[in-house]
This record gives C-alpha cells, sequence and structure tokens, in this order.
C-alpha cells in the first residue's frame, strides 16, 4: 500500500515537472525524459522519506540522483545538463513550508497573547529553516555532479570517455 | 643628466587602439548577442562563459568577458595580441527559455568542430530567435496539471487537486496577460499569486470539505522562482558570487510578491 502511494505520487511528481518544462519552453524532444527524471527523484526523496532520513537528506539525494542522470541523459538526447535538472528538481521545491512561513510571519504581526506569540514563532522558525536547507540542499545536489564531472565540459568529462575512444578509433 | 620619460612611453609595442576588420566587429557583435540570448534564457554564468569563450575560439579570437545580470562586457583580441575590440551590451530579460539555451550549445559545438563562418551563427541566431513557443492552450493546459499534481503530491484529495488545476490556469492567464501588458515583473507576479489564492480561497469559501490549506499553498506553486534560485546556488558555487547573490535576490523578490498576493487574498476572504 505504501510502495503503491509512493509510486503514484513520484508518477505526479513527473507530471509537474513536464508542466514546468513546457512553461520553460524545452525542446520537444526532450520531454519524456525529464517525466522520467522527475519522476525518479520524486521516488527516491520519497522512499528516503518513508525510511525517516528527514526531506532535507531526502531532498538532497534526489537532487544529486537528478543531477547525475542529467549529465548522462544529455549525452543521449543533445541538450545541456540544466535542461534536465531545473524543470525535475522543481517539484521538489518547498513551497507548502515557504507557505507556512509566511503565513506564519503575517500571523506574528498581530498576536497579542504571549503563549500564542511563542507557539507561532516555534511552528514559523521551524518551516522557515526546513525550505531554505531544503532550498541549499536541492541547489547543491543539482550542482555537484556537475562540478564533480566537470573538465572543459561536458563532452569532456568522464562519463563520456567511450565516446571518445570510438571517435578515435 | 637623464631626461624624465613618462612611465607609458617606455612600452616598446604601445598598445594600438587601431580599428579592427570588419570580421572582427562582427564577431565581436555576434558574441555579445549570444551572450544575451543566453543571459536572459536563464544559463548560469559559468555556462555563459564557457559557451563564449569556445566560440571566440572556434572563430580564432581571444576574449575577455565581464558578465553581469543585465550587462555584458566583452574584449575581443586577435591572435597578436595588439589589437583589440571592446564593447559593452546590455542584457533585457525575456524570461526562461530552453530551447535558446539548447540551440546555442549545439551552435557553439558546431563553430569548434564544422568551422562555422560568422554569417552561418548569425543566420542560425535569427533561426532560434524565431523558435515557437508552445501552443497558449497547452501551456494552460500542462502547467495547470502540475498545479494539481503538486496538489496530489502535498496530499489533497480529486475535489483539492481540481480547485488547484483551475486556479493555478487562472494565475497564469493573469500573469500572460499582465507580461504582455508590460507591466513591472514583481507587480505581474503578485496579481497572478492573488488571483490564484483567490479562487482557490472562494472555492473553500462556497465549499466547506475541502482541506483549504492544500489548494491555497499549491496553487500558487507555479510561480515558485525556480530558475534563479537554483542558477544562484550554481553560479556561488562557482565563485560567481556577485551574479549568484544577484540571482538569489531576484529569487527572493519573486517569493515576496508571491507571498504578498497570498496575503492580499487571505485579506479579502477573511474580511
Amino acid at each position: 500500500m505504501m510502495i503503491l502511494e509512493i509510486l503514484l505520487q513520484s508518477f505526479w511528481a513527473g507530471i509537474a515537472a513536464i508542466g514546468f518544462a513546457v512553461l520553460f519552453n524545452v525542446p520537444r524532444r526532450v520531454i519524456f525524459s525529464i517525466w522520467t527524471l522527475g519522476a525518479l527523484g520524486g521516488l527516491i526523496k520519497f522512499t528516503a522519506i518513508q525510511f525517516e532520513s528527514g526531506i532535507v537528506f531526502a531532498s538532497f539525494l534526489g537532487a544529486t540522483v537528478i543531477g547525475i542522470v542529467s549529465i548522462q541523459m544529455a549525452h543521449m538526447r543533445h541538450s545541456p545538463p540544466l535542461v534536465f535538472s531545473i524543470p525535475s528538481v522543481i517539484p521538489m521545491v518547498p513551497g507548502f513550508f515557504a507557505y507556512k512561513m509566511m503565513l506564519g510571519l503575517i500571523a506574528l504581526t498581530s498576536i497579542e497573547n504571549t503563549d500564542a506569540y511563542l507557539q507561532t514563532l516555534i511552528e514559523t522558525v521551524n518551516n522557515g529553516a526546513k525550505m531554505t536547507f531544503v532550498l541549499i540542499a536541492l541547489g547543491i545536489g543539482v550542482a555537484l555532479p556537475m562540478l564533480i564531472t566537470r573538465k572543459e565540459s561536458i563532452k569532456k568529462s568522464p562519463f563520456n570517455k567511450r565516446k571518445k575512444a570510438n571517435v578515435l578509433s | 643628466m637623464t631626461i624624465f620619460v613618462h612611465p607609458l612611453k617606455r612600452i616598446s609595442h604601445p598598445l594600438k587602439t587601431k580599428i579592427l576588420s570588419e570580421d572582427a566587429q562582427s564577431a565581436g557583435n555576434i558574441l555579445l548577442e549570444t551572450g544575451a540570448m543566453l543571459m536572459s534564457s536563464g544559463a548560469s554564468t559559468h555556462r555563459t562563459r564557457l559557451t563564449l569563450e569556445r566560440i571566440a575560439h572556434g572563430l580564432g579570437y581571444g576574449v575577455e568577458l565581464l558578465i553581469t545580470q543585465r550587462a555584458l562586457m566583452l574584449t575581443i583580441i586577435e591572435k597578436d595580441q595588439q589589437h583589440f575590440f571592446s564593447r559593452l551590451k546590455r542584457i533585457s530579460p525575456h524570461g526562461v527559455n530552453f530551447r535558446i539555451v539548447s540551440g546555442i550549445s549545439h551552435l557553439s559545438w558546431n563553430v569548434l568542430e564544422d568551422n562555422w563562418t560568422i554569417a552561418q551563427i548569425s543566420d542560425e541566431l535569427k533561426r532560434l530567435k524565431s523558435l515557437p513557443h508552445y501552443p497558449r492552450l497547452v501551456v494552460l493546459g500542462l502547467v495547470g496539471l502540475a498545479g494539481a499534481a503538486f496538489c496530489r503530491i502535498f496530499g489533497g484529495g480529486y475535489t483539492e487537486m481540481a480547485v488547484a488545476f483551475i486556479a493555478t490556469v487562472v494565475g497564469l492567464f493573469v500573469r500572460q496577460e499582465t507580461l504582455r501588458v508590460k507591466f513591472n515583473p514583481y507587480l505581474c507576479v503578485f496579481f497572478a499569486a492573488f488571483a490564484a489564492s483567490l479562487i482557490a480561497g472562494l472555492a473553500e469559501h462556497f465549499q466547506i470539505d475541502i482541506d483549504s490549506d492544500t489548494a491555497f499553498a499549491t496553487s500558487v506553486l507555479f510561480l515558485v522562482p525556480g530558475v534563479p534560485l537554483i542558477n544562484s546556488v550554481t553560479d556561488l558555487m562557482d565563485g560567481n558570487i556577485q551574479n549568484g547573490i544577484v540571482r538569489a535576490m531576484n529569487g527572493l523578490m519573486i517569493s515576496f510578491s508571491i507571498a504578498m498576493g497570498l496575503f492580499a487574498a487571505k485579506m479579502i476572504l477573511n474580511f
């Protein structure tokens, strides 16, 4: 039951990725790849959350896998990696926490009761911290694989050695 | 007794400010055009620099660049290191367009490997600029679906998903229309967030049995500044601190506009 729910959520994460891909006007040939990547990232994130790794680390794992696979996809589909990675990572953006934090901040301007104020303050700081760290985790997770594999450019990265050898021989 | 000579006059090969050949000038202009297109379509600073250097080397010039968010400065140097051509170009923001990023990446490799000429590059840039966007209805429908998908991910049921779909479509429509009449970009985001959350909130107003928070929060998620924020982290890690900070600030301003839109809608609904 849990597995089915995770799979369904991943499916919808892929759909959300396609929505952003169309908004960003990606080439038509990469849309299915973006769905795959978005669903894959969602699958890893939701599975990691099931194993109680916390939302920040789960998002980081998902984003890192998206970053690595997008480099491979860049070779297969002949587009730069960021075309794949940015739309697929956006479904993981912690919009709900940002929303909660904003509502909390707005509420803080008008609460008079001290106890209620403290309670709201705690929740707001918690949501804000989660949002900030998830965002940083997403950014670093996407950027890290590219920074590690980068020499001069993607076309000369170790992922591409086989192709280069073929050209030379 | 020695006569004082100004230090600059002692250089044996003084820099010649002779204007370069027509070819080098148009190469410089093409590079500026390419860089401006890349920056305004959402490429990171490192990618822009890499692509421009690749094209310049393919054409046989050295190049020095200053890349900022709103302007691009370039000096193109001939191989003899004595003649150069400098120019500054303003970058006008157009919104993210990955078709251009992808196309220019192809183009830079064509220049390096197939020795494209400047005329060919110029034609290709024109072609890339005229590439069509997706049809408006398709964009509205798919982004609406994305809103519904967000709602599903955050635990909404079918009713909430339908509300999120409609709210997202209306919000995006408002954003497209306000952008078309050239409002301030942050104001466009504000209006879009306001319209979307107002619709999500109205749905709650008339039909009590939905979990309003989920629909309310996910109806504005299509506005999240994903590209500025992720590019900001990439730039910061690449050492392009200035551009990273500018992008982060831009992302924060957009987030703030979304929050203000939500706030305004909530005020009206609670009134």
